[in-house]
């Protein structure tokens, strides 16, 4: 019989069609799995992220099976493990810090702590997220710099999203004389507040006199926004109400020290001179 | 003021003031309010213009397609049954140029108090347009050019009495009709539990002779989901 046929070794041509077929039957179950994978993140995953994971998914099969598959026709792998073995230490401890990487980039996209376009603070670095890829993420800074940071620092710090909610809350505080009424100033304040269509009805915003400070009564201001709109409207609202405080005779407090003369006679000397 | 108009044309009503004068090449569009003046240039030969109260969310700029109507006394209705209240909403005026059959949005601005809130907390809540309302029992007397009504008919179907505070609805399912007098619109609110409503705009006039407006969620092209909106976030 032609299958029979001793090819090398013990490998007959019937095995070798055998291994054949146990190849073929998982590269398609290989491709059943990705097409599954696209199928079901494609929402969920930025499309190159879920193309690189679907690749590794196929691949590792591919592999598996070929491996799995010779050792069944009795090619003896030892040899191979133990070269493979000794390569895979060297490879592992030169690409520890890659492999890293790569894990917190997936971790990264399915906890999905940020997304594109969010503005963040990833350990003191303050910008907009430009991309998220699978070894790195990349932020445009306020200055317009581009920084690279590898995904397994961002996945060990902590990360402040500044827009992961649709709105934010930002505040001053006034310091106004101690001769001026706080009490006018409050509601001066919480008009212009009231005045302002992107200062938010609710949560209400919140205005008080904070504390007695030494050179100024201090009013702390706090009102929320929505996200989009919170910037211009901090760079705004103090200088309108620094401006309305004025208007209405209520100044900003500037630091002062007022001097008492022991020998109050000496006083009236020198304000009489 | 609202309808179809040719121009040139001049409209000064209360603090609003509208110029489109012609010149060598086209008109000259001025738009004038209080605090608020743009000038634009129309090149054309001939054209109509549509001026139009429209859905109040494009002013001052466009962060949301829901309105939240606070009402300044809150409202106990009895489980089982329905009744009809009427309640304001903010007017915003669309002037619209003829495109062929059609108008295109050209312009809009608002002679109404501009205010955003958050319906929700700030975790899951939605930024809303904010408006706040008097309850009225009888047709309100309003100035068409800021404000319209709203006939809201509320209905209770469960078993216990429910207070009622504010309604939320959505640009999508706006449908205004108007006429020399009023603008307005109809809507209902089926109150589902204490904290739960729902809430839909009926698409019909007040009067049979009043007209529907544009609508500008449509001119703009935007696709349609669904026109009621469910409250649950509170009441």
């Amino acid at each position: 019989m032609i299958l029979n046929k001793v090819l090398f070794g013990n490998m007959t041509l019937s095995k070798l069609f055998f291994m054949l077929c146990l190849i073929i039957f998982w590269i398609i179950i290989a491709k059943v799995i990705t097409l599954y994978l696209r199928k079901n993140f494609k929402k969920k995953l930025n499309k190159d992220h879920l193309e690189i994971i679907i690749k590794v998914v196929y691949y590792l099969i591919v592999v598996i099976t070929i491996i799995w598959s010779l050792s069944l026709m009795g090619i003896k792998l030892s040899g191979l493990l133990v070269a493979g073995g000794f390569a895979g230490i060297v490879i592992g401890f030169a690409s520890q810090s890659i492999i890293g990487n790569l894990v917190s980039g997936i971790f990264l996209m399915i906890e999905r702590p940020m997304k594109i376009g969010n503005a963040v603070s990833i350990d003191g670095t303050t910008g907009i997220v430009e991309d998220i890829k699978i070894i790195s993420t990349t932020i445009r800074t306020w200055d317009g710099f581009h920084i690279r940071i590898p995904n397994d620092k961002i996945f060990t710090t902590s990360i402040t999203n500044y827009v992961s909610n649709v709105v934010r809350r930002f505040g001053y505080t006034v310091g106004i004389r101690y001769e001026d009424d706080a009490d006018k100033a409050i509601s001066i304040i919480n008009q212009i507040i009231e005045d302002e269509p992107f200062a938010l009805k609710n949560p209400a915003p919140l205005i008080f006199v904070d504390n007695l400070g030494d050179n100024s009564v201090n009013i702390a201001v706090k009102m929320w926004s929505p996200i989009s709109e919170w910037y211009n409207l901090k760079n705004k609202m103090l200088w309108i109400i620094k401006k309305t405080l004025e208007e209405n005779g209520i100044e900003i407090a500037f630091p002062q020290r007022v001097l008492w003369i022991g020998d109050q006679s000496i006083k009236e000397k020198i304000l009489q001179n | 003021m609202f309808g179809e108009f040719n121009i040139p044309i001049n409209i000064d009503k209360d603090s609003l003031n509208i110029s489109i004068k012609k010149n060598d090449k086209g008109f000259d569009y001025i738009r004038e309010l209080p605090n608020d003046k743009i000038e634009k240039l129309i090149l054309t030969e001939n054209a109509k213009i549509l001026i139009n109260p429209v859905e109040p969310l494009n002013t001052p700029k466009e962060l949301t397609s829901l309105l939240l109507i606070e009402f300044n006394k809150s409202i106990s209705i009895q489980p089982g049954i329905r009744k009809t209240i009427f309640i304001t909403f903010p007017i915003e005026i669309g002037i619209f140029l003829s495109k062929k059959k059609d108008f295109e949005l050209f312009d809009v601005f608002s002679l109404s108090k501009q205010k955003f809130t958050l319906y929700g907390d700030p975790g899951v809540g939605v930024v809303c347009k904010y408006w706040k309302s008097d309850v009225f029992l009888t047709l309100p007397d309003i100035n068409p050019l800021y404000e319209g009504f709203i006939e809201l008919k509320i209905y209770n179907p469960g078993t216990s009495w429910i207070n009622v505070h504010k309604a939320l609805f959505k640009a999508e399912g706006m449908k205004i009709f108007f006429d020399d007098q009023n603008v307005c619109m109809k809507a209902k609110m089926k109150v589902t539990d204490d904290d739960t409503a729902e809430t839909e705009f009926i698409d019909s006039p007040y009067e049979k002779d009043m007209k529907k407006a544009v609508d500008i969620f449509n001119a703009k092209k935007l696709s349609v989901s669904t026109s009621k909106t469910i409250m649950l976030e509170g009441i």
